[in-house]
C-alpha cells in the first residue's frame, strides 16, 4: 500500500473522511512528541513550572484520542471499508492507544520533574535520562514518520532500536542501584530517577508497537511478539 | 499577387484544363480529364508520403522535393518546430538556474497547495526539516512537520507571524517557521536556522541573572556590615555622612540588582496565568497608600470607572501599578496631580496613569522601555529611578497580553496607558459573599 493508494475512491466524502482521520492521527502524535519534548527538557533544566504544565496538558491529547476513536467507529458503522482500508482503521484505532499512554507518561515525567527540581541535583545534569529521553524521542519521531510516509523501512529500524533502549535503560537502572547502595539518604530521589527511566522506555515500547501496526497495515502481516528476524522478508532490501 | 492557397488551387485547374485540352483534341476529352486528376492525384500523395516521412523520423533536411504549398507548409512547420525547440531549451536552462538557486539558498522552502500537500521543496528543506524531496511530494506539511505550533502557523496563514520550532533532524537546533500566501492558493513555508540566535538569546539572559546573583551575595554582606557601623555608637562624626551614603548607594544598588534579577525571570516567563482575578480597584487603593503621606509629593486621584477585574497574575500587576505611579510622582511637581484611572469598553480595559509633570519630548518616547535609558542623563542618580521599572512593566504586559501606549505634551504632562484585551477582562464580577448586597 501506498500513501497514494489511499485516495482511490469512487465516494470523495470516503477519501476525505479516510485523509482527516490520518491527518488528526499524526496531529495527535505531533502534540504528543511536544510534551514528550517539553518533559524531557523539564527533567534535564530542572524546571518544575514546565514539568507541572505538560502534567497540566495531558487532557489535550486524552481528548484528541476520544475523538479520534469516536471518528473510525463512525467509518467502521457507515463506510464498513475492507482490506487496506480496514488495516488502515484498525492501525489507527491501535496508534490512538499506544499514543494516548505515551502522553501519560510524559505527564508522569512532568510530575516527577517538578519533584526532582525541588531535589539536590548531580553533577552530570541527568545526562543518562536526556541521553535516552533523546533516543526515545528519536524512536516517537520515526515512528510517526514512517506512519506517515507508509515506510516500513523505517519502521524495523524503529524496532530495531527498542533494543538499544532497553540496554540504557538497564544501565541506568545498575547505576540507580549502585547510588543507592552508596548513600540511602539519596534513595528518594534517586526513586524518582529510576521512575522517569522507567517512563523513557515505556515511551519506547509504545513507539515500536505504532511501528508494528504501520508494518501491519502496509503489509497486511502482524509481526507483534515475533522477533525481528521472522519478519525479514517482509524488509525490502 | 496571390498566395499560396489560391496559387495551388489555379494551377490544379490548369492542369485538368490541360488534360481535357489534351483529350479534346484526341477526340476524349474524359480520358483526358481523368488521365490529367491521376498525375495531380500520384503527385500529391508523393508530397504527402515524403512529408510524412520528414514529420516521423525527423530528418527535415530529406525534404527537398516539396514545391509549391508543400514547400511553404513544410517550413512553416520547420520553423515554429525550431522555435519550439530553442523555447524549450532556454526554459530547461532557466528552470535548471532557478532550481539551482533556491537550492542554493540558506532558508529552507516548500511550496505548499490550499491543502498543505508539499508541492515540492529546496534542498536546505530537505537538510533543516529531512523532507524527501521525490518521496513526499502530495504528503500534508503538517503530517511531517508535526509541531502543534506548525499547524497553527498554518491555519493562521499570515505572514507576519512566525513560530520556532525544534528541528526534527538535529537535535538542540531550532527552525524559524513562517508561512507566505501567494498566488491563488499556495503557500510558501520558510524554514531558518535560528539555532545561534536563540543560543545567543539564552546566553545573555543567563549572562544577566548569573551575573545579578553573583553581585547580590557581596551586597547582603556590603550592606550588613554599614547597618552594623551606623549603629555604632563610637563612631567619628566624621564618619557619619560618608556612611548614610555608603547605604544609599548599597541599596540602590540592590535594588538595580533585585529588579534585574525580576526582568531576567520575566523574560524567561510564558503568558501569564489567566486563573488568578484581580480587582484592580482595590490594588490602585493600596498603591496610593504606599506611596501618598511621603513628603513633597503630588496628590494622588484615583478614578475607578469600572467594576471589571483582570485575569492575571497580581504580584505583577502591583508592580507595574506601583512602577507607574513612582515614575509619574518622580516626574510631578509637589502642587501638581496625579490620576490612577480604570476604565472597561467592550474591547477591553484601560489602566491609565496621568500626571501634570513636565512631559517627555516627542524622540523619546519610543525608547522610554529600554533599560536604563534615561531622558535626563545628568539627572540620572539623583532622583532615585534605576531606569528598570518601565522594562519591566512593558514586560508584564506582554504577558498579559497587554499594550502600552504613552502620550506626552512636554510642559503639560503624560499619560501611560495600558490596555488589556478583552480576554483577559471579566466585566461582571461575582458579588463576593461578605460584600454589601449590590443592585443586579
Amino acid at each position: 500500500m501506498e500513501a497514494s493508494d489511499l485516495t482511490h475512491h469512487i465516494s470523495r466524502r470516503f477519501n476525505k473522511d479516510i485523509e482527516d482521520l490520518r491527518n488528526s492521527v499524526l496531529a495527535m502524535g505531533g502534540l504528543v512528541e511536544a510534551q514528550l519534548a517539553r518533559a524531557i527538557s523539564a527533567i534535564v533544566s530542572g524546571d518544575s513550572e514546565l514539568g507541572l504544565k505538560v502534567a497540566k496538558d495531558d487532557h489535550k491529547v486524552n481528548d484528541l484520542e476520544v475523538n479520534i476513536d469516536e471518528e473510525c467507529s463512525r467509518i467502521l458503522a457507515t463506510r464498513a471499508p475492507a482490506a487496506g482500508d480496514l488495516r488502515l482503521i484498525v492501525a489507527i484505532i491501535k496508534t490512538i492507544t499506544d499514543l494516548e499512554r505515551i502522553g501519560d507518561e510524559a505527564e508522569k515525567i512532568g510530575f516527577l520533574a517538578s519533584k526532582l527540581a525541588g531535589m539536590d541535583r548531580p553533577s552530570d545534569a541527568y545526562r543518562e535520562l536526556k541521553s535516552l529521553g533523546t533516543h526515545v524521542s528519536h524512536m516517537l519521531r520515526d515512528a510517526m514518520n514512517a506512519f506517515a510516509r507508509l515506510d516500513v523501512n523505517d519502521a524495523f529500524e524503529v524496532v530495531r532500536e527498542d533494543e538499544q533502549v532497553d540496554q540504557e535503560y538497564n544501565a541506568i537502572q545498575r547505576q540507580c542501584i549502585t547510588f543507592m547502595m552508596e548513600d540511602p539518604r539519596s534513595i528518594k530521589r534517586v526513586m524518582n530517577v529510576t521512575w522517569t527511566a522507567r517512563s523513557l522506555e515505556r515511551i519506547g515500547d509504545h513507539a515500536k508497537n505504532i511501528c508494528e501496526y504501520v508494518i501491519y497495515m502496509v503489509k497486511g502481516r502482524d509481526v507483534r511478539h515475533t522477533g525481528i528476524s521472522d519478519a525479514a522478508d517482509l524488509e525490502p532490501e | 499577387m496571390l498566395d499560396s492557397g489560391q496559387k495551388f488551387v489555379l494551377r490544379l485547374l490548369l492542369l485538368l484544363g490541360a488534360g481535357v485540352l489534351i483529350g479534346w483534341l484526341y477526340g476524349r476529352a474524359e480520358i483526358g480529364l481523368l488521365l490529367a486528376a491521376l498525375l495531380g492525384l500520384v503527385w500529391q500523395v508523393r508530397q504527402l508520403l515524403t512529408f510524412e516521412r520528414a514529420l516521423r523520423t525527423g530528418d527535415f533536411d530529406a525534404f527537398r522535393v516539396g514545391e509549391g504549398i508543400w514547400q511553404q507548409m513544410f517550413s512553416r512547420f520547420h520553423y515554429a518546430h525550431e522555435r519550439g525547440s530553442r523555447y524549450k531549451s532556454e526554459y530547461r536552462r532557466m528552470l535548471k538556474e532557478i532550481r539551482k538557486s533556491t537550492n542554493a539558498m540558506p532558508d529552507g522552502a516548500v511550496i505548499i497547495d490550499a491543502e498543505n500537500e508539499i508541492i515540492v521543496c529546496n534542498r536546505a528543506a530537505k537538510q533543516l526539516a529531512g523532507l524527501k524531496r521525490k518521496k513526499d511530494r502530495g504528503q500534508r506539511v503538517d503530517n511531517l512537520l508535526r509541531d502543534p505550533g506548525v499547524a497553527k502557523l498554518l491555519r493562521a496563514n499570515d505572514p507576519k507571524q512566525s513560530t520556532d520550532i525544534a528541528s526534527p533532524v538535529k537535535d538542540g537546533a531550532w527552525l524559524n517557521c513562517r508561512v507566505v500566501p501567494y498566488g491563488a492558493s499556495e503557500k510558501l513555508l520558510l524554514l531558518r536556522d535560528v539555532t545561534e540566535r536563540m543560543a545567543l538569546n539564552k546566553m545573555r539572559r543567563d549572562f544577566v541573572a548569573n551575573a545579578s546573583h553573583e553581585l547580590r551575595s557581596p551586597l547582603t554582606v556590603l550592606t550588613g556590615y554599614l547597618d552594623t557601623m551606623a549603629d555604632d555608637e563610637a563612631l567619628l562624626a566624621t564618619w557619619e555622612q560618608p556612611l548614610a551614603q555608603m547605604q544609599v548607594q548599597a541599596s540602590r544598588m540592590a535594588h538595580i540588582v533585585s529588579e534585574l534579577l525580576e526582568l531576567s525571570r520575566l523574560e524567561g516567563a510564558g503568558r501569564a496565568t489567566t486563573e488568578e482575578i484581580i480587582d484592580i480597584c482595590d490594588t490602585l487603593a493600596l498603591s496610593r497608600k504606599a506611596f501618598q503621606g511621603r513628603p513633597d509629593t503630588a496628590a494622588i486621584e484615583i478614578e475607578c470607572e469600572s467594576k471589571a477585574q483582570l485575569r492575571g497574575k497580581s504580584r505583577e500587576i502591583e508592580s507595574v501599578i506601583g512602577n507607574l505611579l513612582s515614575n509619574a510622582l518622580r516626574h510631578t511637581p509637589a502642587e501638581g496631580r496625579v490620576t490612577l484611572a480604570w476604565r472597561s469598553g467592550p474591547d477591553g480595559a484601560d489602566l491609565v496613569v496621568t500626571d501634570t509633570g513636565e512631559g517627555i519630548a516627542e524622540e523619546h518616547i519610543p525608547r522610554l522601555t529600554e533599560r536604563f535609558f534615561r531622558v535626563d542623563r545628568g539627572r540620572a542618580r539623583t532622583d532615585g529611578g534605576v531606569g528598570l521599572g518601565l522594562a519591566i512593566v512593558k514586560h508584564v504586559l506582554t504577558r498579559h497580553d497587554a499594550e502600552l501606549q504613552i502620550s506626552s505634551d512636554v510642559g503639560a504632562g503624560s499619560e501611560f496607558r495600558c490596555h488589556f484585551p478583552a480576554a483577559r477582562v471579566v466585566v461582571d464580577p461575582p458579588v463576593p459573599l461578605a460584600g454589601g448586597s449590590q443592585s443586579a
